[in-house]
């Protein structure tokens, strides 16, 4: 079965992008999900200091008045405080109450399992499911097999991993989600890597066939 | 029912569409982004340069108004997608297509795995000794 025509691609990537966004108020993004599941035992630290705000929210406001003061020195608040005194309806404003909630990590996991189940079930679909001990023919014109092509993966896998969390987002995030609303740091993001990936992906092609020839 | 259910199985139903269309459309296929990234094939790009067309259209008529998280520039913008970059034109892979390429059957993929997930502890380790790069992360902020 062929893969899909460049316009049912665009229409099925957008309605992920809009529909995610739709669904959960949040922007599509999976490098932000490896991080949860990595960093998973930092929500355990996170949430017992969250609980202890929830349950006491007058706690929060002081440590929140507290972190103030340090930061903008005791007169500045003071004046703001004696100014606002002065304005009507401005009673004491309960911060802790409106913490938001922490998607769990497990969520996140399930997100991630969920990608290889559903491309199980496509591969399964399109006839491709089976056990495929290398990336396939292309992959082992351009750096061979066995242990080369291991450690090429490795190596541009932890490449991926620390590049997307350095740059803050990956093709989801930056080019899906961020591009579309043209934020900046994304159109930037989305430029450079897909510029980098271009050129590196030319140089490899252009070394193998040189390298094959002679 | 209750919000963390709520939040898993949404969680859950997204990952499943995702890991379908990136499998139906070619990009688990590492023959399939090098052609792209090549640029010997027009398909997966006019694909991917259509989405972001058709999604500037959607969140200007669905979210005009609506706060949606924007991600900020920093230090780590441009260095940290050099590397991805690379990384993925090695690959075929980012941190979602490796999980698909594993679901294919691809059980080479685990290296690439393997990798993601160091990287994204290396990173984190150093960012919190005092690098300082970038916190903010995709969809998290």
């Amino acid at each position: 079965m062929a893969y899909w025509s460049w316009w049912v691609t665009a229409l099925a990537l957008s309605g992920l992008t809009l529909g995610f966004w739709w669904a959960l108020q949040r922007p599509l993004g999976v490098s932000g999900s490896w991080a949860r599941v990595v960093l998973r035992s930092n929500d355990k630290i996170l949430n017992q200091a969250e609980a202890g705000f929830r349950n006491n929210p007058q706690l929060f406001n002081d440590a929140l008045m507290r972190a103030t003061v340090e930061e903008f020195g005791e007169e500045a608040v003071q004046a703001l405080l004696t100014k606002r005194a002065g304005q009507a309806g401005s009673g004491a404003v309960i911060a802790g109450s409106a913490l938001p909630v922490r998607t769990p990590w497990t969520a996140h996991f399930t997100f991630l399992a969920m990608l290889v189940a559903g491309g199980a079930i496509a591969a399964a679909d399109s006839g491709r499911l089976g056990l495929h001990f290398s990336m396939g023919e292309v992959y082992r014109q351009l750096f061979g097999q066995g242990v080369a092509a291991w450690l090429t993966l490795f190596v541009g896998g932890v490449l991926v991993g620390f590049g997307t969390q350095m740059a803050g987002g990956c093709t989801s995030g930056h080019a899906l989600s961020g591009a579309p609303r043209l934020v900046p740091a994304s159109l930037l993001a989305t430029a450079v890597f897909f510029t980098t990936a271009v050129v590196v992906s030319i140089v490899i092609s252009f070394a193998a066939t040189v390298g094959g020839v002679s | 029912m209750n919000p963390s259910t709520r939040q898993h199985l949404t969680y859950g139903v997204f990952g499943l569409l995702m890991g379908a269309v990136l499998s139906f459309t070619g990009f688990s296929n590492f023959g399939q982004i090098h052609n792209m990234f090549t640029l010997s094939d027009f398909r997966l790009l006019a694909g991917f340069i259509g989405s972001i067309a058709l999604s500037m259209l959607g969140f200007f008529l669905l979210a005009r108004g609506k706060k949606i998280p924007r991600k900020t520039l920093n230090k780590g913008t441009i260095p940290g997608s050099v590397l991805f970059g690379t990384g993925w034109a090695l690959t075929g892979a980012c941190p979602s297509i490796a999980l698909v390429q594993l679901g294919g059957g691809r059980v080479v993929a685990l290296f690439t795995l393997f990798g993601i997930y160091f990287g994204v502890w290396a990173y984190r380790r150093l960012a919190s000794g005092g690098l300082a790069l970038n916190t903010a992360i995709c969809g998290e902020e």
